[in-house]
């Protein structure tokens, strides 16, 4: 008997583990919509097989670099729990307006207080990706109703940290939201998929002035 | 609005009054200022807050409350649970704004207690004018949990989604703008073709190729030290008795495929190279065509030169057989018929070509022969004119210009008399094929590189082709269908410009550039002549149709 061993096999049920999966997530959802959106010319990316599917990812080494900055250090805010929101901010490279904001919030998961010392079943890897499938899935089909963006563009990522977050001095400075006007926005609720420690939503929100 | 324009002092008499309406304003202008405060005020910003907004003109601190505070007190009061606010710590701030109504913005800054000292721009001053601009999600974020009791402010949070606390952060360097601009792909995309490799497409789908496997190794390779890699000449032929003859340089070799012998046959003279090979129909005789203009001609039996006709002044880049007649072009343009039985050899001269002669082709039956020239033309030259007087000149039957480049791959099709299949060079790359008698194009296949022999298939409604540059590929297409049946890709290590097929129709060889002599077993000799070994089948052939020249 052994009663100790809680050695965590599956990757999904630590908080260090699900931090990965968000921040991989995140990776993925971000090329995807540089793709889908032509920020980055489609030249730039290849394809590359991820969770049950092809996924496009950007061969543009500043670029992937550039995530990668990125992406670490919104780890590090998911490993302390500081961080409730990541946008990407798709803004026109002449006019400087947004024209899109993809919202990712991100939602602790509060784990309920169980009487008996075993966990909660632990939620199958298996079926995280497949929301993980659905959310990329979305993003591509979003391309159907957005509307077409015939102007150069640029990107801008965005966190929203809480107050007493780890800030790198001199690496991420405080922003403007890059808000749309809520009378010339559009939004549109996206699917959101669960660890075991995280939840995160997505949402678009898009200039239509209709 | 009658509590608007107040004076800082009576604000702190009301709120002393503790009506609830008073206290839930003034913390929803606390919650201003508490708002702006994590910005640390490094940037102004241009998002529109007009609370701000009208601040920042040159007006009395007063002013400041403006309908737009009116409606966020309006909320908060709506939802404050009884204004339960702690007496102490609203008067107190109170205290402050009255002290801090003098240098009205300055002093709003300091009241965020979490931040001491602050710079005194503020991230909600904007530079827009329009009121427009206020988003309905940025009056929310003046909800603040300082402001408030803590009830409040979680039940407020709850209910309109706000994540409180926050400080909005982006990465201090701009995105890399992409590598490749639209010029450049746009390059990329026009100069793709030229070194791509097209991905090996799916082969023919029909039942037929399913149904057969076709080797992609050679069957044997054979070292050809020293070849010439030189697109316009013709170095390698195969007779009906089986032999094959190789030129390297200016040495000749007889290779005989049923024993595996190698012979020397002979050696162009000094300063001169040999250009072109042709056996002749019966395979006893072999025309070499030199790059001083001199065609040779050896018996292969004996391995001795019979006669030398000079005449051409420059390569023979091509020779080609029909009965007696050994046509040959030439470098300038011109195909001579020489017949080998007289002294006075020149019996015709066929002109039609600018440049030079580099494919050349008798059909089967000598009715017509086709020449591709360097100028880029396909003639077909009906055969009997030529043959009729010496010096006769006569003009092609009809010519093609369709081809964008170089016209070396020639070949009549054995089975059906009217097909000619030509094919161009490395700008053209397609191979076209002609009804010769009514001078139809029939089908044309556009393939990925330069097109340098043509070989069809005796059985089979097949041909193949060989290419250069870039996938040195050897492949096979269905007539009339055009599909490909197989493509050996990187059959020679350098283009592949030579091809000839045994005299039974199942091997094919190949040479090219890297020195090396490939046959591939392509196709397979009908069940029929199965019993029947491939000599005898060369020699069969031949006896039905053999031909003396002398």
């Amino acid at each position: 008997m052994a009663p100790t061993k809680q050695a965590p096999t599956r990757q999904a049920i630590t908080l260090k583990g699900s931090t990965n999966l968000v921040t991989e997530f995140f990776k993925y959802a971000a090329n995807t919509i540089l793709f889908q959106r032509e920020v980055y010319p489609a030249d730039d990316f290849h394809m590359v097989k991820k969770y049950g599917q092809t996924v496009l990812v950007t061969q543009d080494l500043a670029l992937e670099n550039y995530l990668d900055k990125i992406l670490q250090q919104v780890n590090k805010w998911l490993l302390t729990g500081s961080i409730t929101q990541l946008v990407l901010a798709i803004i026109s490279k002449d006019s400087r307006t947004t024209l899109e904001r993809w919202v990712f919030d991100v939602n602790i998961v509060e784990q309920q207080p169980t009487d008996s010392s075993e966990p909660p079943p632990a939620k199958p890897e298996s079926e995280i990706q497949a929301e993980i499938r659905n959310i990329l899935k979305q993003i591509v089909s979003t391309v159907t109703f957005l509307p077409a963006i015939d102007e150069p563009t640029v990107f801008n990522i965005l966190a929203y940290t809480s107050q007493s977050a780890d800030v790198p001095v001199d690496e991420w400075v405080d922003t403007d939201p890059h808000a749309i006007e809520a009378s010339k926005s559009q939004q549109v609720k996206l699917r959101s998929f669960s660890t075991d420690v995280h939840r995160i939503e997505a949402m678009v929100a898009y200039r239509y002035e209709g | 609005m009658a509590f608007n324009p107040k004076t800082p002092s009576r604000h702190r008499s009301r709120s002393e009054t503790k009506t609830p309406l008073t206290p839930s304003l003034i913390s929803g202008l606390n919650s201003l200022r508490f708002e702006s405060s994590p910005t640390k005020g490094k940037a102004v910003d241009t998002t529109a807050n007009p609370f701000i907004q009208s601040q920042s003109r040159p007006s009395s601190p007063i002013k400041r409350t403006t309908s737009g505070s009116i409606t966020v007190s309006d909320s908060l009061q709506k939802q404050a649970s009884g204004g339960v606010i702690r007496k102490g710590g609203v008067e107190s701030r109170i205290d402050v704004i009255t002290r801090d109504y003098v240098p009205p913005t300055k002093s709003e800054h300091k009241r965020s207690r979490s931040q001491p000292s602050r710079d005194t721009r503020d991230r909600f001053i904007t530079s827009r004018d329009t009121a427009d601009e206020v988003t309905a999600t940025l009056d929310l974020l003046t909800l603040n949990p300082q402001s408030a009791s803590p009830g409040h402010t979680a039940r407020l949070a709850a209910a309109t989604g706000v994540p409180l606390n926050r400080r909005i952060l982006a990465y201090h360097e701009p995105p890399p703008a992409s590598t490749s601009d639209s010029m450049l792909g746009k390059q990329r995309e026009l100069v793709r073709p030229l070194y791509a490799r097209p991905g090996a497409l799916p082969n023919s789908t029909s039942t037929s190729s399913k149904a057969r496997k076709i080797s992609t190794q050679p069957e044997r390779v054979l070292d050809a030290p020293g070849i010439v890699d030189d697109f316009y000449l013709n170095l390698i032929s195969w007779s009906c008795l089986n032999t094959l003859a190789v030129a390297l340089v200016e040495n000749t070799y007889i290779w005989r495929a049923d024993t595996g012998d190698v012979v020397h046959l002979g050696e162009a003279p000094d300063g001169s190279y040999v250009s072109s090979l042709d056996f002749s129909n019966d395979g006893s005789f072999l025309g070499i065509g030199l790059g001083s203009g001199e065609v040779q001609l050896w018996d292969i039996e004996t391995q001795t030169k019979l006669r030398t006709m000079v005449g051409h002044s420059s390569q023979i880049a091509c020779l080609s057989w029909n009965k007696h007649i050994l046509s040959s072009g030439c470098g300038d343009g011109s195909i001579w018929h020489h017949d080998v039985r007289v002294a006075q050899h020149k019996v015709g001269e066929l002109l039609g070509h600018q440049g030079e002669v580099c494919g050349l082709k008798w059909r089967s039956d000598g009715e017509l022969l086709a020449s591709g020239g360097n100028d880029n033309v396909v003639n077909v030259w009906d055969g009997r004119v030529g043959d009729v007087n010496s010096g006769s000149r006569s003009t092609a039957r009809w010519t093609k210009r369709n081809h964008t480049a170089a016209v070396k791959a020639i070949a009549w099709c054995p089975w059906q008399n009217s097909l000619l299949a030509s094919g161009g060079g490395t700008s053209d790359a397609t191979v076209h094929i002609w009804n010769t008698t009514t001078g139809a194009r029939l089908h044309s296949l556009s393939t990925p590189s330069q097109v340098t022999s043509i070989q069809w298939s005796p059985h089979r409604k097949e041909f193949l082709t060989t290419h250069g540059y870039p996938t040195n590929a050897v492949m096979i297409h269905s007539y009339p269908s055009m599909e490909r049946v197989i493509e050996i890709r990187d059959a020679h290590d350098s283009r592949v410009l030579w091809s000839a097929l045994s005299p039974a129709g199942d091997v094919v060889c190949t040479g090219a550039g890297d020195e090396n002599l490939k046959f591939w077993r392509v196709w397979e000799v009908p069940k029929a002549k199965k019993s029947k070994d491939l000599k005898e089948v060369g020699r069969s052939s031949t006896s039905s149709g053999i031909l003396t020249i002398r």
